[in-house]
């Protein structure tokens, strides 16, 4: 019976079917582990958004506002459905202490704008952790799980509230959960209080900011209701978010997770194919004879492909069952990580069954590679098989005399560097594994690299400085203008400086409907940019726009475009398209300041001195100039916000790369053990010839060494070519305002680190299962 | 004459079958021996714990006074690259090199002489044993002769103290037989030590000596002296072997 067959197999050759059940596993097991984030993620974003409700629409305003006229434009806006008006008194972090079991310490180096809030009465809630609305007795408090998550907090902490003479001890009574400012992305954040300390500090201290919502029957609504909006001239001092921002912002770190673990199983399932392919190349080989003779006396095709797809299928089924329950595993760690962003949540059904149908694609996908591969027993004749020796083998290409030339190098050498130039054929397997593995490390890692690296800000629309500062307040704007000038203007720890102002025209979208667009504008717009096409604006009539607004007004850099402002209009050359996430994707920059219209906001980019301490010098301007203008330090504020990605990026590709070492380790095992049952009568020659073990085990070394460096060698320049791509065909997809990412790679790590740690690997691999040699008897061998 | 080999006490099992049993003997330097008895007999066994391939379970084996049997592996290959040569039943070159590049390899690696010099050498062996035409070709395109051929002049590169073979043609024809077994006399005549494993009585009648195996023991051995061609003496040396052999039980 045919399952005899297969568990002797199965007894034969242990190492062999345990590495490729392992490879199953691997692959399987990230395939269904993506799937089940991403699931779960998706539902735990929309599970909370059901009671939690956030608004479709957002617009943030610091100033005075008149709700009558809010509430006559809403209650006239066709297709909304509810609005509301927060209001958020936002604080420093310095005036908040916590006074933890261990330390206190106060919230000062936080780059988050903190805002307290009470409770809203059935939208935009602020939930706990199994999303039931939270409501607070005097005295308690509510953080938000990223304070939480950054500070360490626990229940029963005390926080004391002191400001502005006032003082105030509250317990941290929940963690909550903010559906619209949990990404630490969004750069503010909401503290809950009770209504009765909302209702009496209102007003005492901090300075106020409003959140206007308007939630629609169709969340799609939000942006045409945006541009009615802003033309309504309703308050608009500050960022307005849509719907799908907020979604995309508080899943973007699974996104990205979930966008490397796929990367990596499909890559393993590259790697579960050619070892697959490899070791029933290998049996086939060996069993040449037995397949001769069963073709020979008749036994059709499909019976005798079955004997060996029996086998293949028991690995599979095993393997691919193991990665679904690895996956399982494993996923608990990841669960974690959105039950605290998202709310406590099971596995749900859906994510189950979907990883489940994608285990089972796995194992479709490896059963048909089989049945293809096996094809070649169709392929070969009976003569092939048992007369002429060819076996499957078909072209054998020359031998290259000429090794007898040689004047320098040793003989170890020679063979194994002649072997690898004339016989790649019997290599490349190892090239592609060590390429496969190349590229699943360092594409991620770059990935991480890029989110770390300073530069990554001229992605999102900034430019490289030491510190950013924002004036941003209604009324008195011109004098806190006026103020940040003159701080600069006297403080000689810096090299220099730029000011931006933001002014509002309008123009036409691509439907010729009339659009606003916000432009930055200031002698140094634009330059050091990153842009996807074109180049940063020269001349005045010139104008630069980011790459969501190039799609809305549906032009390209050399086309020109039509600015109404101040009862006039006025031709611009578009000169270049830039990527930005900053004001939602939608900006534009110019170097003709339009100085007839008002400013909304002044921004200043600042370059200090080689010498100066970037978040020191913050914190002092920040106390000079006071409330209503941001400083921040850039790279501290690219730490904070960027910090939660990199963070899981890092314990993904830790994580990779114990994959992939293992993977090395086993495939090299696996190769090895095939390669040397192969070469065993060469080897048995070699020695009785006067080779001895360890001038076996050096060729194999020198030829293994080799492949692996063309491999590791080629795997470094397609991470340079591919890795961007495929990281922006993931960007394109996401919707974000970045179409383009260059990976930044850390060229220590990429160049020497980690090439030398995967060829150490494998050799030391090789090292060590060439130590099996010795207990290969040659006689027996060579007598064969 | 100087003694080259010396087995003693030569024992080897399997696990728990003996398969050589306490063999004891003596090779003067440029003596010709030839090693027969029954198929499983030992022989093949014998000749590769000499040659430390196998290891001995028990005994000693001195080469030029030189006990050999314990050295490790590196030292034990380095005898056998310096001072040992090999043929087998198969040539067992090397697949993935020329017939000129096998020979030179073990040359290349012992580094006793300058690569120019074992180049020289090389040819000359391979003009001896009439390759000179095939040096260049893949040891898949030439025919079975001269790939044992081949064979020879790779264990000879190294001009080794002593020639082993393991039934060397064992998969050749009679008039190629003849032609190898010429090759590996004038060898012996130019002063290599030669010990071969046969069942061919022909090849025997070329051994000087002849040591007979019966279940790993040297049941008799028969001194047959020098063969020389010219005596054309070798029906009578065949006649003495036959009977030699009959009386062995072979
Ligand atoms: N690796 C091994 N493990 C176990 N037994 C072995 C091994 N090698 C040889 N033997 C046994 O040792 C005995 C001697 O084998 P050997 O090959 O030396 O015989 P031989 O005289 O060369 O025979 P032949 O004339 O057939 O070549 C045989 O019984 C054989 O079965
Ligand atoms: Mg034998």
């Amino acid at each position: 019976m045919n399952w005899l067959i297969v568990k002797n197999d199965l007894k034969r050759n242990k190492v062999i079917n345990l590495a490729l059940v392992l490879f199953m596993m691997l692959s399987t097991g990230l395939a269904a582990l993506s799937m089940l984030i991403a699931v779960q993620t998706f539902t735990s974003i929309s599970e909370l958004y059901k009671t939690a409700q956030p608004p479709h629409f957002l617009q943030m305003h610091k100033g005075e506002i008149n709700q009558e006229e809010i509430d006559k434009f809403m209650s006239d806006y066709k297709g909304i459905t509810d609005w509301q008006t927060i209001t958020m008194v936002n604080i420093y972090g310095n005036s908040l202490t916590v006074i933890g079991n261990e330390k206190t310490y106060d919230l000062s180096d936080s780059r988050l704008d903190i805002g307290l809030v009470k409770q809203n009465e059935a939208k935009d809630l602020l939930l706990n952790s199994t999303h039931e609305k939270v409501t607070l007795h005097k005295g308690e408090i509510g953080i938000p799980v990223l304070l939480k998550d950054r500070y360490n907090m626990k229940i029963g902490d005390h926080i004391i509230l002191a400001d502005n003479e006032i003082k105030r001890d509250f317990v941290i009574k929940e963690f909550i959960l903010d559906s619209q400012m949990n990404s630490p992305l969004v750069s503010s954040t909401r503290i809950l209080l009770s209504d009765e300390d909302f209702a009496m500090l209102q007003g005492k201290f901090g300075e106020k900011e409003y959140l206007i919502e308007a939630y629609f029957t169709d969340s799609k609504e939000a942006s045409d209701f945006q541009t009615a909006y802003e033309n309504a001239g309703l308050p608009q001092n500050g960022q307005a978010v849509t719907y799908t921002m907020i979604f995309l912002l508080s899943a973007i770190t699974d996104i990205i997770t979930v966008f490397v673990m796929l990367l990596v199983s499909v890559l393993l399932i590259f790697v579960s194919f050619i070892s697959v392919k490899y070791t029933i190349m290998a049996a086939l080989e060996e069993d040449i004879a037995e397949i001769g003779t069963m073709k020979a006396i008749g036994i059709p095709f499909g019976d005798i492909r079955e004997l060996y797809l029996n086998k293949y299928r028991v690995l599979a089924v095993v393997g691919v069952i193991a990665g679904y329950l690895l996956a399982l595993l494993i996923s608990g760690l990841f669960i974690k990580q959105i039950n605290a962003t998202f709310g406590e949540m099971r596995l749900t059904p859906l994510a189950l069954i979907l990883s489940l149908v994608i285990s089972f694609l796995v194992y479709l996908l490896i059963n048909n590679y089989c049945k293809r591969i096996l094809k070649k027993i169709k392929k070969v004749t009976v003569v092939d098989a048992l007369v002429s020796g060819k076996g499957f083998d078909k072209a054998n290409g020359g031998i290259k005399d000429g090794l007898y030339k040689s004047k320098k190098l040793s003989v170890n050498w020679l063979i194994g560097i002649r072997e690898v130039f004339y016989k790649f054929k019997n290599w490349t397997i190892v090239f592609a594994i060590v390429l496969i593995t190349t590229l699943m490390v360092l594409v991620p890692a770059n990935l991480m690299n890029t989110f770390e690296a300073p530069e990554f800000i001229t992605y999102m629309g900034s430019s490289l400085e030491d510190i950013l500062i924002e004036v941003e307040e209604g009324e008195n704007l011109e004098t806190s203008y006026v103020k940040v000038k003159e701080v600069l203007e006297n403080d000689n720890s810096i090299e220099n400086y730029f000011e931006y102002r933001r002014v509002r025209v309008k123009t036409t979208d691509s439907e010729n409907q009339l659009m606003n667009l916000n432009i930055d504008c200031g002698e140094n717009a634009g330059n050091d940019l990153k842009y996807l096409s074109g180049k940063a604006p020269e001349e005045e009539s010139e104008i630069v726009i980011s790459y969501l607004n190039a799609n809305e007004i549906g032009k390209e850099v050399g086309e020109t475009m039509v600015l109404f402002f101040d009862d006039k209009e006025q031709e611009f050359t578009i000169s270049g398209i830039y990527q930005d996430v900053t004001s939602g994707g939608y900006t534009a920059k110019s170097k003709y300041i339009f100085s007839d219209i008002d400013a909304g906001k002044y921004t200043f980019s600042v370059n200090l001195n080689d010498n100066v301490d970037e978040e020191q010098k913050a914190e002092e301007w920040s106390e000079l100039l006071g409330a209503g203008i941001t400083v921040d330090p850039m790279e501290e504020f690219i730490n904070q916000t960027l910090g939660g990605v990199v963070n899981q990026l890092k314990t993904v590709v830790f994580g990779i790369i114990l994959i992939g070492a293992s993977l090395v380790i086993l495939f090299t095992i696996l190769f090895l053990k095939l390669r040397i049952a192969k070469d065993l009568s060469e080897i048995a020659v070699l020695k009785a010839i006067g080779f001895s073990e360890h001038d076996i085990k050096q060729q194999y070394m020198i030829k293994i060494g080799f492949v692996s460096i063309t491999g590791i060698l080629v795997g470094i320049i397609l991470t340079d070519f591919l890795g961007d791509r495929l990281v922006n065909v993931a960007l394109s997809i996401s919707g974000l305002g970045i179409k383009k990412v260059e990976l930044i790679a850390n060229p220590v790590i990429q160049y020497i680190v980690f090439p030398l740690f995967l060829l150490m690997l494998i050799l030391f691999v090789t090292w060590f299962v060439m130590r099996t040699i010795k207990k290969y008897n040659i006689v027996s061998i060579i007598n064969e | 004459m100087k003694t080259i080999l010396e087995v003693q006490n030569l024992c080897k099992n399997y696990e728990d079958t003996k398969v050589l049993n306490n063999i004891n003997f003596k090779v003067d330097e440029g003596e010709f021996i030839a090693i027969m008895g029954q198929s499983g007999s030992g022989k093949s066994t014998l000749l590769y714990s000499i040659s430390g391939m196998d290891r001995p379970t028990k005994g000693n084996v001195l080469l030029s006074g030189k006990d050999i049997s314990n050295l490790e592996d590196e030292k034990m290959a380095e005898v056998r690259l310096n001072k040992m040569g090999f043929i087998f039943q198969n040539s067992h070159l090397l697949k993935n090199l020329s017939i000129r590049d096998n020979i030179v390899l073990p040359g290349f690696k012992s580094a006793k002489l300058l690569r120019d010099e074992i180049n020289q050498h090389a040819d000359k062996l391979m003009e001896k044993t009439g390759i000179t035409s095939v040096a260049t070709h893949d040891i898949k395109k030439v025919s079975g002769g001269q790939l044992q051929r081949a064979a020879i002049c790779r264990a000879l590169v190294n001009q080794p103290d002593i020639l082993f073979g393991d039934e060397p043609t064992g998969s050749l024809n009679s008039s190629t037989t003849k032609e190898v077994m010429d090759i590996i006399n004038a060898i012996n005549r130019e002063g290599t030590t030669v010990m071969i494993v046969t069942h061919d009585v022909k090849v025997a009648t070329r051994a000087g000596r002849v040591i007979f195996l019966l279940d790993g023991n040297i049941h008799d051995e028969l001194l047959l002296g020098k063969y020389n061609e010219d005596e054309n003496k070798s029906s009578s040396r065949e006649k003495r072997l036959f009977e030699w052999l009959e009386k062995q039980g072979f």
